[in-house]
């Protein structure tokens, strides 16, 4: 996931969007598209990539929105729905959601002239996997059978100096022949093959393990761009691949990102035609749309797969809001619709659930009554909890980013409803932000926000509220709840397994670890030069399908 | 003079190393882990934070660190004393991000000096001379409306209508920039030194044209503009000098705000980016190689006293 604000610049890129569908192979004149011509070039807003850039070490978005354009990797996302589709792998297949078989298909070339073979894809996952080698995601390979063995055991100083890892490799992978490779995972994951699109499961080149450093400053992939050069925070120049065999090619020949520190700038530039994407709107244009002025007929918004909490600390560090009663009281206070109206400028869309409405198995209202705004019912619920102990009601967030209003419009509206004083509590950035909840010492409720790895239900289940995930930061656990999540996992039938994890998130409502606010939209706007403009359900601009007028 | 400048150069050795201990010492004394949000909002991997905090020396107390940052305790390779900045959180070397960000800064804070300088001086010796005249009064509330403006709404006014809606100059300014480019940043930077400078020049200016050597000069049969522009404008730029240096000193180290508005990618926003992602080798890197700046610039100031008044001698 990433965090939700890019001030922040946090966490896991988006996946693998970027190479959507869009129309027709990059060989086809470009044809298909009604009123855009292939080739050209054109300029994007970016943001300077932090790390360098080796997809499984890469874990914040301007970083991801380039290894998604050189990256192919087995499955893609449809830049329309998000569906999951075929891309180097020609088939996946199990019978057990257990054992798995990937076929893949003959044709594939990395940049550096090298075919795509199945040892491409097993040696780049065992050294996402290996502990030794420290990569950012690596936690990704988790699943996969011996993973556990992979990682250091020594003290927590130094673990991999005291105890090196039992193994380098995981026994779940196995290489048949070039084209076929077999993964095992240590439980059942039905929804392996949509996991399969991020972007850490991308393929490596033989190059990458020879000189690693290298390849983060000249990155090789399979994808429809590769990337020309990269000047630090100044600009990344992607060429399309003209090698590139698979079904999402791109139509212009040359897109540049150039990095911008402020959305404002970046949006100046576009006005001035100087710049032709951005694909952050600032605030201050946002007031009154009117950005729909400046730029007519000329921006996009989307619903994209993010989603605002608020979490409770753990019943540990803070009990006064252990009874599941106070936090539905909590969330019924809340006016989401007003909150929306007033400080994000309609940007957002009330959530009534904790799953994104853009994921396969989404289902609406599982939240039900306890996300609409009912003032005298929230009262009703807190009074039959017996009160609040120890008020005030607090809501932290992290004052390095525009978290303010809302939190103060929510306290507003908390305090309103339920006669209770709440005060909304900044800390000073980030960092002490995220040490503070990780740590167990932030009492009360703090913000959180979660944006989808890969476009499914579980994604914003079993990392956040499973008992000991990496993210559950409430410390919920609810055994029934893990029961559903591995059923879910070990269905073979798609629906079925959808079912259960939906009968799991229904179950949240009732304990009611965290307060659903909203899910996440992204508005772009583009110079007159460029069309054929597309924003995924990643809230990232579908680079193949853009083209000039 | 030749002693002088050794003795000041030899003085900064002491102030260099104090300077960057202090700063070294305080930015590792900020609460929070740097790793935190590296990873998102979940907690990296054990394996990734050991690696991290072992290639930074987190795990040493801040003595052997700052030792080992500058190089008095040998490590492989070199601390400070070598010119080794080392790198920054993200594994690039601090050297190589301010070499490429200090010319860009460099350039702009030359821009705006130049502005200003011209400018200033010459507004503050028109109104100077003609005390209580039109010109005077036009000035000095022009002045007082650029000084109580921010400078954000001046650098975003005159993006929005100079850049976007006239397209004199560019909107934003690209990597390596020209100075045509960097002309209007130049300016919204150098506007507000402008009516510091223009005052400043006045009030020595009047002053001094009272002065008895002014008088005298008028007698001897000089020409006004001879004794206004070389009598006493020089004795009146030295307050003019000295505040000029100290902002050319801190103008090389960088305007974060300015740099923002027109993207440029300069030193000030890199120091704000280091400290809000508690990058300390980021941050300490490039303030010690400010503290250098502001060391030079300032002996560069002390010589031009002498040399706008030979009174102020150096021997």
């Amino acid at each position: 996931m990433r965090g939700t604000t890019r001030t922040v610049a946090v966490a896991v890129m988006s996946a693998a969007a970027l190479l959507a569908a869009g129309c027709g192979s990059g060989d086809s004149d470009g044809g298909t598209s009604s009123e855009g011509k292939a080739g050209g070039e054109i300029t994007i807003r970016g943001c300077n990539p932090e790390n360098p850039l080796i997809p499984s070490n890469t874990t914040e978005t301007c970083g991801g929105n380039i290894i998604d354009a050189f990256a192919a990797k087995l499955v893609h996302y449809n830049a329309e729905d998000a569906k999951p589709e075929m891309d180097i792998a020609e088939s996946i297949e199990t019978t057990d959601n257990q054992n798995f078989t990937v076929k893949l298909k003959s044709g594939y070339k990395f940049q550096d002239g090298t075919e795509v073979k199945a040892k491409n894809f097993v040696d780049a996952w065992n050294y996402a996997a290996a502990g030794k080698n420290a990569q950012a995601s690596g936690y990704f390979m988790e699943p996969i059978e011996g993973y556990g063995d992979t990682q250091c055991t020594g003290t927590a100083e130094d673990p991999c100096t005291d105890g090196p890892a039992k193994s380098e490799t995981m026994t779940g992978l196995a290489v048949v022949d070039d084209h076929t490779f077999t993964i095992k995972t240590t439980e059942k994951v039905s929804n392996l093959p949509v996991r399969l699109g991020y972007s850490a499961f991308s393929p490596l080149p033989d190059s990458f393990f020879k000189d690693p450093k290298a390849f983060g400053e000249k990155p090789i992939g399979a994808g429809p761009y590769q990337v020309e050069s990269w000047t630090k925070n100044q600009s990344v120049v992607l060429k399309k691949f003209a090698d590139y065999s698979g079904k999402f090619g791109g139509n212009l020949d040359t897109i540049t990102f150039k990095i911008y520190q402020d959305s404002d700038a970046a949006y100046n530039d576009v006005i001035a035609n100087q710049l032709d994407i951005t694909d952050e709107i600032p605030t201050s244009a946002m007031i009154d749309d009117k950005y729909k002025s400046d730029l007519p007929d000329r921006n996009a918004q989307k619903e994209t797969g993010v989603i605002q909490t608020v979490t409770f600390a753990p019943p540990a560090v803070d009990p006064a809001y252990k009874d599941p009663k106070v936090r539905q009281a909590i969330s019924m206070a809340i006016n989401r619709e007003e909150i929306i109206k007033q400080i994000f400028n309609n940007t957002r869309v009330p959530a009534t659930g904790w799953v994104s409405p853009v994921v396969d198995g989404y289902k609406a209202d599982q939240c039900g009554e306890y996300c609409t705004f009912d003032a005298a019912k929230a009262k009703a619920q807190l009074e039959a909890a017996g009160g609040f102990s120890t008020p005030p009601i607090t809501l932290s967030y992290n004052a390095d980013a525009s978290h303010k209003d809302w939190t103060e419009a929510t306290c507003n509206s908390i305090k309103n409803a339920l006669g209770v004083d709440c005060q909304a509590v900044g800390v000073v950035d980030f960092k002490t932000f995220r040490g503070q909840i990780r740590g167990r010492e932030m009492k009360g409720m703090f913000r959180t926000g979660w944006q989808m790895d890969y476009p499914s239900i579980e994604n914003f289940l079993a990392p956040i509220f499973k008992t000991g995930a990496s993210s559950n930061d409430g410390d919920y656990s609810n055994p029934a709840f893990d029961k559903k999540l591995e059923e879910a996992a070990a269905a073979t039938d798609s629906a079925e397994s959808n079912k259960l994890y939906q009968e799991a998130e229904a179950m949240l409502a009732t304990d009611f670890p965290a307060i659903p606010m909203w899910y996440g939209k992204t508005t772009m706007g583009w110079s007159d030069k460029v069309t054929n403009v597309k924003i995924t359900a990643f809230g990232t601009i579908d680079l193949p399908s853009l083209t000039l007028k | 003079m030749g002693t002088y400048i050794i003795r000041r150069v030899l003085q900064m050795i002491p102030v260099l190393i104090g300077a960057t201990f202090l700063i070294f010492v305080m930015v590792f004394a900020l609460p929070g882990d740097p790793t935190d949000g590296k990873c998102g909002e979940r907690p990296c991997s054990p394996a990734y934070i050991a690696e991290f905090k072992k290639e930074y020396n987190l795990n040493d107390n801040v003595f052997l660190r700052y030792a080992k940052y500058t190089g008095i305790w040998p490590t492989e390779q070199g601390g400070l004393l070598q010119g080794n900045l080392g790198k920054n959180y993200n594994g690039y070397k601090v050297v190589d991000d301010l070499k490429e960000r200090y010319p860009t800064t460099a350039k702009l804070a030359l821009v705006a000096i130049v502005f200003e300088v011209v400018i200033g001086i010459a507004a503050g010796v028109l109104t100077g001379v003609r005390k209580g005249g039109f010109l005077d009064n036009l000035v000095l509330v022009s002045t007082l409306v650029v000084i109580s403006i921010p400078i954000f709404v001046i650098g975003a006014l005159g993006q929005y209508f100079l850049g976007v809606k006239a397209g004199l100059f560019p909107v934003t300014v690209g990597s390596n920039p020209s100075f045509y480019e960097l002309l209007l940043p130049g300016m919204v930077l150098g506007s507000l030194s402008i009516a510091y400078v223009s005052r400043l020049t006045r009030t020595n200016l009047v002053e001094n044209l009272r002065a008895d050597y002014v008088r005298t000069a008028i007698a001897k049969g000089l020409t006004r503009r001879r004794a206004v522009g070389v009598h006493a404008l020089r004795n009146s730029l030295i307050p003019v000098v000295t505040f000029v240096g100290y902002d050319f000193g801190g103008l090389l180290g960088g305007a974060i705000v300015t740099e923002r508005i027109f993207n440029i990618q300069g030193v000030g926003n890199y120091i704000y980016r280091g400290i809000l992602n508690r990058d300390g080798m980021a941050v300490v890197g490039a303030v010690t190689v400010l503290v250098f700046v502001y060391l030079v610039v300032n002996l560069i100031v002390d010589l031009l006293y002498g040399v706008l008044d030979p009174r102020i001698s150096h021997d």
